[in-house]
């Protein structure tokens, strides 16, 4: 079409092959060994078609909806969070077939049949298990810009469509005509629709997770939890799929299960990784508005957003900046037992009534502005009864999600309100903890039967409670003033919201610092004020200075003025005059 | 290949005469004498020690690299040679066995057909052995994770460590078929290398197929060679799993005479094989072109954790030694507990004496001495008490946390309790049992159960729990060092109150404490400065600010410990007059101080000599010098004046003219006008006081003439003298 031999749109895996040809050609006494971990150069045709020549745009994303629309062996993306990872699969990367040698990379079969005297090359490959991120709010899809199908595609939802046109292509495409895809037996051809029906089952319509396949990227690029898009080649091959279960027992001892029985590929797609990237905050919201590196306009933003707010609240507007604040704090950075840049808030004096008028109202809210969140109303029952601990069950290799296994960045809203007195069980104190854990030190300690394996986790939490809570110690205590019996908001306007949005996340990550000058002032504010008042601790003082940052970032700016740390000083007096 | 297969017949040879002449530390034939062991049929397996192989003289490293790379040829290689080199049993065996009796009809049988060259009626050499080879790789060097070992070690020897999270039952591996034909009467062998084999149903014997009768096979289950096989999963150590990434997991098989040596919840070193296991039948087509993998298990080692069996990895050994010369050691060491914990300094020194501890000693009347340091720290909420507790029991390779309101029925102590299953009466410990032989952290501990407070009383001076209880009597051990963190009676400590009411413990509970040290959150300028300094530069620069010095990593610090525990130093006779002498002194202060507010006993002096055998210990020294008896007077002395520090200034002496007295009444004593600088150190640092006050002192006094200080050596003469 564009005067390559291959498609990289519909046909990857003919780019794969032609470019591993033309390095078995290149050189005369051919060795595989030399690209046992390495790319011989077929990522670097994907990355510059993706990115440079603005492919990225015309690659579908993998989603429930359209999964049996999309052709097995075409490049698609799919979003989601890494869940699980399952480790190495070793497979045969490449074999000799006669003289010549194949790959078999970034597919689950083989172009021609390996015939068991020919000699292979063991490859690895690792396997993520993931899944739509939890708590991931309605709309950030529908601002994803990549969703829409494109037109020759969704014109005809037939499921022969697909078949026929990848024969067709197959057909004009002129390559490998040997292989698997071109000499499909009726039976397959059974099997397969038979296939295609049951994977649209109800169960799991809206959710799809999927198994990404990962080649010869260092370990350290993904870590679990991560946000990512991946680009890849989407398969699905019939004999796969069709022994799903009948063959389970074949194995009659051993625990050497295999991970792919519990993920049947009808049910999780496959895709073989060819590259991918990481989402920030900033890459979910839309960015439409170009306001960015103009402080007014971030003022007008804030005014307005803090408005909002602060009409959320009732019109109580220190608890507003509070929760601006709340909004925009991360985990910056973790020394020693210290997390810096943390906010967790603690809004105090709500009552189950309050809490359902004003507590839906600010998750509703806060589910509006950030890309992931979530609520808990905890209740004695709740906590004896939910798991919030992810659990690594070693008898199936996997990781079982708890409610806790969030993504970076993710909100969570804790009602306490619900809170009874009550006799709380070992699951219930273990979930008591791990809440507790979260807010003080933001690790989730992972349970993997031997042993518990803290993971560093970056989730805002707001806790709603009658009273201060003991059970979740937050950063900050405010009792909440409202002024108003309800919320007197109006719905904001699509342009409003998107400009928040955008907002939050952008402030979120500028990088924020202290001039020397203005860390002169606050030792010597907090000296003055610990003589005082005796009961001051460092963590007051980090509070502080992590308040006055947000401030500062609240406005655009990366460096504490003098005026933002007294506004956070200010704010810090009305708090002790609630409190008192 | 006719090149590759010389290469294994030259090998052979190299194996032969590694297995013939290699002599260990002793100059006997290793080797030789465990074949000899198994044609007595005492032991099965022949494990053979990469590390003798290498320290074997004749051997080349290419050998050595060809066993490591391609381990299973060279099992088989070494089997071969064994069959070859085993000699006759020099003891007579046990009546026959059934295995034997088919030997000999075998062996009778094969004369007869001894020209037969069908392949499969030739006896394979495995169902001769009784033997097991196994090929054990190198002691030394780190194991490998299991996120470390790769596609390209497949079947390579490797060498990993993990936690045991699943064992199957262990069951019958069939290594040599049987077959009986019923036709020619033949016995057809199959060898049986994977788990699964297809069985044969013809008779391939020459007869049969001249005959072309076409023989029918019968399975001889009995006259078949069967193996032990177990299956385990281990799951990578925490330590190993980087951050943000979840812990991988392993399949292993094992064989033979390594089956039942783990459970789940063992820590273990395997070494072992790296295979991929081919799939066959259906799931070789659905799983199209994966392979599995496992770890065929060569050795086991399961790993120590306690101080006394800690083996050094490595250059540990040399990096101890290395420390040792540092003159500095106790400093460094000290500070490198806890150190993002800033200040504390006497405090944890004080933790590292009691993790290093003194020797059990058991006198001849058999009395026992308890060699374990107790350690209670008191303050303040906040003040990182917990953590420095926390932070001990990591450093500790047996250690328990625990609190002292005991999260289970069983408390601290020990309990006895109902089996649910079988209604029995089961003695149950607590953590001071649970803790033996090393370190219990019990945090809280004036919130303790009064059951337990009274049991405490005799685990920290006998070491032991006593159980009086549903018709169960007995004691059990709890020979461990106590580590306890107490809050003030009133939450917070009460400035205004006596120290003796704001510590709600009574004495005799207080004096089986070694030390004991109050920690308070005081607030003065200088401190809140440096606090105010070191919180705001950690949010700036998103890093703790440079300790001035670089931690030791809590592995070395286990090892220089462990280490040190295995010195038990002696008190040198001069130095008992010393101990004497000061301990004495320490009494007659308390009775001339008209308000007493420690409590000098003769376990005061017991805990000085445990204090000053730690510090021996920590140097490597077989004997106590006069500088650890001197750090343990100061040490105990800290901390009292953690506790009373208030009092020494209510007394109206500030520490300058405390100095003063202190210097003047030791001049008195000995007699002499002069004092040299180091000992005047000495005896106000057993005070409490610092070099800097000395020297500031010494300049005051000087300008006041009452003593001369020599310019170079700051030495003292008093003038009026």
């Amino acid at each position: 079409m564009v005067g390559l031999p291959y498609d990289c749109l519909s046909n990857p895996l003919g780019a794969v092959r032609v470019t591993f040809e033309k390095a078995v050609a290149g050189s005369p006494d051919f060795d595989p060994a030399t690209f046992d971990r390495k790319d011989w150069g077929a990522v670097d045709v994907f990355r510059s078609f993706l990115f440079n020549d603005g492919g990225l745009s015309q690659v579908l994303v993998l989603e429930q909806s359209n999964l049996h629309l999309i052709r097995p062996n075409s490049l698609v993306r799919f979003r989601g969070m890494v869940q699980d990872m399952l480790g190495n699969e070793l497979y045969i990367g490449a074999f000799k077939d006669g003289s010549t040698w194949r790959t078999n990379k970034f597919t689950d079969v083989a172009p021609v049949p390996i015939s068991p005297a020919s000699q292979t090359r063991l490859w690895e490959r690792r396997l993520l298990y993931c899944v739509p991120v939890p708590g991931q709010n309605t709309w950030v899809s529908e601002v994803c810009p990549s969703t829409q199908f494109p037109t020759n595609l969704s014109n005809d939802h037939s499921l022969n469509y697909g078949e026929k046109r990848r024969r067709e292509d197959n057909a004009n495409m002129d390559f490998d005509k040997e292989g698997e895809l071109s000499s499909l037996s009726p039976l397959e051809m059974v099997t397969r629709d038979v296939a295609f029906n049951s994977r649209i089952s109800p169960l799991d319509a809206g959710s799809l997770s999927c198994l990404v396949k990962i080649y010869d990227m260092p370990e350290n690029d993904i870590k679990l939890n991560d946000v990512i898009e991946f680009i890849g080649v989407y398969t699905f091959d019939p004999d796969v799929a069709v022994h799903d279960s009948n063959d389970a027992d074949e194995f009659p001892y051993g625990l050497m299960e295999d991970i792919s029985v519990h993920l049947p590929p009808s049910k999780v797609p496959r895709l073989h990784c060819l590259t991918f990237q990481k989402m920030s905050p900033q890459d979910l919201v839309s960015r439409s508005c170009f306001i960015e590196g103009l402080p007014s306009a971030v003022r007008v933003v804030r005014e307005s957003l803090l408005r909002h707010l602060t009409a959320v609240l009732g019109n109580d507007g220190l608890a507003a900046q509070f929760i601006l604040l709340h909004l925009l704090s991360r985990v910056r950075a973790r020394v020693d037992v210290v997390v810096v840049g943390k906010l967790s808030v603690n809004l105090t004096g709500f009552t189950r009534e309050s809490a359902s008028i004003f507590g839906n109202e600010l998750v509703r809210s806060i589910g509006d502005l950030l890309p992931f969140s979530q609520a808990i109303p905890l209740s004695v029952e709740y906590l004896n009864t939910t798991q919030l601990q992810p659990r690594k069950d070693n008898s199936t290799g996997r990781m079982i999600a708890g409610i806790l296994q969030l993504a970076q960045g993710t909100h969570l809203t804790v009602d306490e309100t619900r809170l009874d007195a009550g006799t709380l069980n070992a699951a219930g104190v273990e979930n008591a903890r791990l809440l507790r854990q979260l807010l003080e030190w933001q690790t989730v300690g992972y349970d993997c039967e031997y042993y518990k394996l803290d993971l560093a986790s970056d989730v805002q939490v707001l806790v709603l409670s009658d009273r201060k809570s003991n059970v979740l110690p937050a950063d900050v205590v405010l009792p909440f003033h409202p002024v108003e019996a309800r919320s007197t908001v109006e719905a904001p306007g699509e342009e409003e919201l998107r400009a928040w949005r955008w907002y939050l996340a952008a402030m979120r990550s500028l990088p924020l610092s202290i001039g020397s000058q203005m860390q002169k002032v606050i030792e010597d504010d907090f000296v003055a004020s610990r003589q005082e008042d005796k009961t001051l601790k460092g963590e007051d003082l980090s509070r502080w200075v992590t308040m006055g940052q947000l401030m500062s970032a609240s406005f655009g700016e990366t460096q504490l003025s003098l005026e933002h740390w007294q506004m956070v000083k200010e704010m810090e007096r009305l708090r002790r005059e609630r409190l008192s | 290949m006719a090149k590759k297969s010389l290469d294994f017949a030259a090998d052979k040879a190299l194996a032969r005469d590694f297995l013939k002449n290699f002599a260990d530390a002793h100059g006997e034939p290793k080797y030789l004498k465990i074949l000899q062991d198994v044609a007595n049929r005492r032991v099965r397996s022949v494990q053979i020690e990469l590390d003798d192989l290498f320290n074997y003289k004749d051997l080349d490293e290419e050998f050595l690299q060809r066993v490591t790379e391609n381990t299973r040829r060279y099992m088989s290689i070494f089997s071969s040679v064994i069959d070859e080199l085993i000699p006759l049993p020099t003891e007579a065996l046990p009546a026959d066995e059934d295995h034997d009796i088919l030997m000999t009809q075998r062996s009778e049988d094969g004369m007869d057909s001894a020209e037969n060259s069908d392949p499969l009626q030739r006896m394979p050499p495995e169902i001769n052995r009784f033997f097991e080879v196994y090929i054990k790789a190198f002691s030394k060097g780190a194991p490998l994770t299991i996120r470390q070992v790769k596609a390209f070690h497949i079947g390579q020897l490797v060498k990993l460590s993990g936690i045991v999270t699943r064992c199957s039952d262990v069951k019958p591996l069939m290594q040599v078929a049987v077959y009986t034909c019923e036709d020619c009467g033949f016995e057809i062998y199959q060898e049986v290398t994977s788990r699964v084999f297809m069985p044969l149903f013809e008779c391939p014997s020459k007869r049969c197929k001249l005959n072309k009768a076409k023989g029918n096979l019968i399975l001889q289950l009995r006259a078949s060679k069967f193996l032990k096989f177990q299956e385990a999963k281990i799951q990578e150590l925490a330590e190993h799993v980087p951050k943000g990434h979840i812990p991988r997991s392993m399949t292993i098989h094992l064989r033979g005479e390594l089956t039942r040596k783990v459970a789940p919840g063992d820590v273990v070193e395997f070494s072992g094989i790296f295979l991929p296991i081919p799939y066959f039948g259906f799931r070789a087509m659905r799983a199209g072109l994966v392979a599995d993998t496992f770890l065929e298990a060569m050795s086991v080692t399961h790993f120590k954790k306690k101080y006394e069996e800690y083996e050094l990895k490595g250059d540990e050994q040399e990096q101890i030694e290395r420390l040792a010369e540092d003159g500095d050691i106790y400093n460094k060491l000290a500070r490198s507990l806890a150190p993002e914990i800033f200040g504390h300094d006497d405090v944890k020194k004080a933790l590292l004496l009691l993790l290093v501890g003194a020797p059990h000693r058991k006198l001849k009347d058999g009395m026992k001495i308890r060699g374990d340091l107790h350690i209670c720290l008191m303050g303040d909420p906040g003040v990182a008490k917990s953590q420095l507790l926390k932070h001990i029991i990591n450093v500790a390779p047996r250690g328990i946390y625990t609190t002292g309101k005991g999260s289970s029925g069983v408390g601290l102590t020990a309990a006895v309790q109902r089996d649910p299953v079988t209604n029995e009466m089961v003695l149950e410990g607590g953590a001071l049992v649970l803790a033996d032989m090393g370190i219990c952290a019990i945090d809280e501990f004036d919130k303790m159960e009064e059951s337990d407070k009274t049991a405490i009383h005799e685990v920290m001076e006998q070491q032991t729990v006593s159980i009086a209880k549903a018709g169960i009597t007995t004691s059990l051990n709890a020979r461990t060092a106590i580590l306890a963190a107490a809050n003030p009676a009133w939450g917070r400590y009460d400035l205004r109150r006596t120290p003796a009411e704001n510590i709600n413990l009574p004495p005799a509970l207080l004096s089986r404490f070694d030390l004991l040290w109050l920690i308070l959150d005081r607030a003065d300028m200088d401190s809140d400065l440096e606090l105010a300094r070191h919180v705001v530069y950690v949010h700036q620069n998103l890093e703790s600010p440079a300790l001035g010095f670089a931690p030791l990593e809590p592995s070395v610090l286990r090892a220089y410990i462990s280490a040190a525990r295995r010195i038990s130093p002696s008190v040198p006779r001069d130095l008992e007059e010393y101990v004497v002498t000061a301990y004495a002194s320490i009494r007659q202060d308390e009775a001339k101080s008209n308000a007493p507010h420690s409590y000098t006993t003769i376990r005061t002096l017991l805990s000085i000599l445990r204090i000053s055998i730690a510090l021996a210990r920590l140097r490597f020294s077989e004997t106590v010098a006069q500088s650890d008896v001197d750090e343990a007077l100061r040490l105990m002395q800290m901390s009292k004046f953690s506790l009373y520090s208030d009092d020494r200034q209510r007394s109206g002496l500030d520490a300058i003219s405390d100095i003063y007295s202190i210097l003047r009444d030791e001049a008195a004593r000995t007699n002499d006008a002069d004092i040299s600088y180091a000992h005047a150190l000495n005896w106000i640092s057993r005070k409490g006081y610092s070099e800097g006050q000395l020297k500031e002192c010494l300049e005051e006094y000087a300008a006041l003439n009452i003593w001369q200080i020599h310019p170079d050596t700051f030495d003292i003469r008093f003038i009026d003298a």
